[in-house]
């Protein structure tokens, strides 16, 4: 499904800060499965979940995207494909304050330009599906930490993504919290949705659902796991 | 197309939501644009239809009036000078006028007096303007009291009030006979207060005007164009009353400075990086950005226009009353047609809306290119 | 109703308004033309030169036939003659003595 080929990225290249976050790295995901990034603090997780999702550009390599090479495409194609391929959940959510649960929701179908009825019937519906209906019209600061989280996941569904990508979902999550997420991990893999989490919690990459845990340290892969 | 379309309405969904989170700023923003553009409305409107009334109407002005200086200052012209005029070649006809300035200490107002040409009054007879019968509650009927010039009072009868739609024009006139003139201002019959001067080519006025003031050394010659240029220009950006445009100005900037100086707030720079990691593009922030300065703008723009139009075609300009009246007593009440131009609609637009909406963008314009993946990190 | 529908609705209001402003505007122009004629036939039969905008001061209400020496500059923030354009009342001299100018 996505393919990396060499991914190298350099921050603050030929300053005194340079730093390598990714060293070469070579990786293939699958389709259809959940896949963990695992490994401690600032081992390259989040960077090299931002270039899987077309968010970051890497400093050298290929990435392949269901068999199309990817990372010489402009800002515009490659906003389309990560709008229409990914769906994010972030560590911190990033829910915009002051504006309605549903229309966080709704955010990022906004510049598709679909019909507002049916991308509010789809919000809608996902609302439902996460038993968020009754806080709808809630401004998002008014919400529980699962609500939150939920409006997150429910943000990320919006476009009908392939592939979930989720940095540390659980780190700001109970216990209880964090099996409901995987719980709602499940359900997407057996809708048949890519699943790309970012994690050091236990409870994240030792649950039944994951299907291959990849190992990070300092910007390299010391165990691809089994695929 | 259906879709860009659909896609711009998203967007301005989600702008009037964003804006509506910090309704107080932004509704205060509102109102003081809105005042902004109702201001500079209601002056433009306000100067554009009196220039165009005084343009129409005082095409009817004497084509050359000879007034007499001495030591500078106007002084009564003897009836002998029309001889001379009448000399020069080209000149079709040259009449005195008796006109003046009378302060009536009971109503604290100034009168102009002047003597019509061609109207049967008597020597005690008078018509006065709106303006007068209204300060001095005097009617079609009643008597005025004038004192002339050695302090014996007279008394005058009104034989009529001028129309009420001429105003602008003669709100403040006493029309008197000639002789009644003389007597209340003790000018004597050898004297006039200037002449008018009327030419048989019109397009030798200006040249006439030089032999005259050629053959008189102590007279000034005021031509018709003179006086119509006048007005033309009265209400130019240095003119008084302008203040008020240089005011709106200085408000507009304020609110720019007000609102764009610290260019985008952080909370703001966030969304933006939230937008973007969500899959909005750089344009479609810039775009977000663009509706921001629009609604604001646009609505302030048809609020402010329209208001300045009924504030200056039907509620007579209240505001600028104070401005008009000044210290007089007497002032003018008329109704101004209205004159209106899309090309003053185009100037308003230009220098409210269009300078806004680029404030808005640009600070934005930076904040809008950050990679996506910096939201990540937050 | 969409927030976006309400605002599009705002501004056509805001366009028909304007447009009706230059209708109304054109008639009312139209209409007033005989009260035109009217007033320059006033002009013309009473020899008249100016508008009488304010009677505050002679060379406000007779402008175009002022004196040279008119005070016109009534206060430093009036950026020209016009005193009824100043925001600042003129000095007494301006206000009190048109009796005695006469
Ligand atoms: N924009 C940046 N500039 C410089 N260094 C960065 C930047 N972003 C991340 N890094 C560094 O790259 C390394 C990997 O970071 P990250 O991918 O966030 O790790 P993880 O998510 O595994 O904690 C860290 O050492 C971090 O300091
Ligand atoms: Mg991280």
């Amino acid at each position: 499904m996505i393919e990396l080929q060499n991914i190298r990225k350099v921050f603050n290249e030929g300053l005194s800060s340079e730093y390598i976050a990714l060293h070469d790295l070579t990786l293939a995901i699958a389709a259809h499965q959940v896949t963990v990034l695992k490994g401690p603090s600032g081992s390259g997780k989040t960077t090299l979940l931002s270039i899987l999702g077309c968010m970051a550009r890497p400093t050298a390599g290929r990435i392949v995207l269901a068999g199309r090479e990817i990372t010489s495409l402009p800002e515009r194609f490659l906003t389309d494909i990560r709008r229409q391929t990914f769906g994010f959940i972030f560590q911190h959510y990033n829910l915009l304050k002051g504006i309605s649960v549903i229309e966080n929701v709704m955010l990022p179908a906004y510049p598709q330009g679909e019909p507002f009825s049916l991308l509010k019937k789809q919000a809608a519906d996902l609302l439902k599906l996460f038993n968020l209906t009754h806080k709808a019209a809630a401004k998002v600061e008014w919400l529980s930490g699962g609500e939150a989280q939920r409006t997150a996941i429910a943000r990320a569904l919006v476009n009908q993504p392939e592939v979930i990508i989720a940095d540390e979902p659980t780190a700001h999550l109970d216990t209880r919290l964090s099996r409901e997420f995987m719980d709602i991990m499940r359900d997407f893999k057996a809708q048949g949705k890519t699943i790309l989490i970012a994690s050091h919690d236990p409870i994240v990459h030792e649950s039944e659902v994951v299907d291959r845990v990849v190992q990070m340290r300092d910007g390299r892969i010391i165990d691809a796991g089994v695929i | 197309m259906i879709k860009s379309i659909e896609k711009q309405r998203n967007i301005i969904d989600f702008t009037l939501s964003s804006l509506w989170r910090r309704k107080g700023k932004n509704l205060a923003l509102l109102v003081v644009y809105t005042l902004v553009v109702f201001s500079l409305g209601s002056v433009m409107f306000f100067t554009q239809a009196l220039k165009n009334e005084a343009a129409i109407i005082l095409r009817g002005a004497p084509e050359i009036i000879v007034q007499k200086l001495v030591a500078g200052r106007h002084e009564l012209i003897p009836m002998a000078s029309a001889q001379t005029i009448r000399a020069i070649r080209g000149v079709e006809a040259v009449k005195d006028r008796l006109w003046g300035y009378y302060y009536d200490p009971i109503g604290r107002a100034n009168y102009t007096l002047m003597v019509p040409e061609g109207m049967d009054l008597k020597e005690n007879e008078i018509i006065v303007g709106a303006g007068i019968s209204r300060v001095r509650q005097v009617f079609r009927g009643n008597a005025l009291l004038l004192r002339t010039y050695d302090g014996r009072p007279i008394s005058l009868f009104i034989k009529g009030i001028l129309s009420p739609e001429s105003e602008l024009l003669s709100s403040d006139l006493i029309l008197i006979s000639a002789t009644g003139f003389r007597r209340l201002f003790g000018v004597s019959g050898d004297d006039a207060t200037d002449l008018t001067v009327t030419v048989l080519n019109k397009k030798e006025i200006s040249t006439i005007a030089a032999k005259i003031v050629d053959k008189l050394p102590d007279a000034r010659a005021i031509t018709r164009d003179e006086i119509l240029r006048t007005y033309d220009a009265v209400f130019d950006w240095r003119a008084g009353i302008m203040i008020a445009i240089l005011a709106g100005a200085v408000l507009a900037f304020l609110i720019f400075a007000w609102d764009k100086a610290a260019g985008l707030s952080g909370e703001e720079r966030r969304e933006i990086g939230i937008l973007k990691a969500i899959g909005w593009e750089t344009a479609d922030i810039l775009q977000m950005k663009f509706w921001e300065g629009t609604i604001v703008s646009l609505s302030s723009f048809f609020l402010g226009v329209i208001l300045a139009y009924f504030h200056i075609f039907y509620a007579s300009a209240t505001l600028f009353e104070p401005v008009l009246k000044g210290w007089s007593i007497l002032y003018p009440e008329f109704r101004l047609t209205p004159f209106i131009s899309g090309y003053q609609i185009a100037i308003l637009f230009f220098f409210t809306v269009i300078p806004y909406t680029v404030a808005t963008i640009i600070p934005a314009w930076r904040a809008a290119t950050i990679d996506p993946d910096v939201i990540m990190r937050t | 109703m969409r927030k976006s529908d309400g605002f599009l609705l705002f501004i056509g209001g805001g366009i028909l308004l304007l447009a009706a402003i230059f209708i109304q505007a054109h008639f009312v122009t139209r209409a007033n033309l005989p009260l035109f004629q009217q007033k320059a036939e006033v002009v013309k039969s009473l020899g008249l030169t100016d508008l009488c905008l304010s009677t505050e001061a002679r060379y406000t209400r007779h402008l175009s036939q002022s004196d040279w020496h008119a005070a016109f500059q009534s206060h430093p923030l009036a950026l020209d003659h016009f005193p009824i354009g100043s925001i600042i009342g003129p000095p007494e001299t301006l206000t009190k003595p048109h009796d005695q100018i006469h």
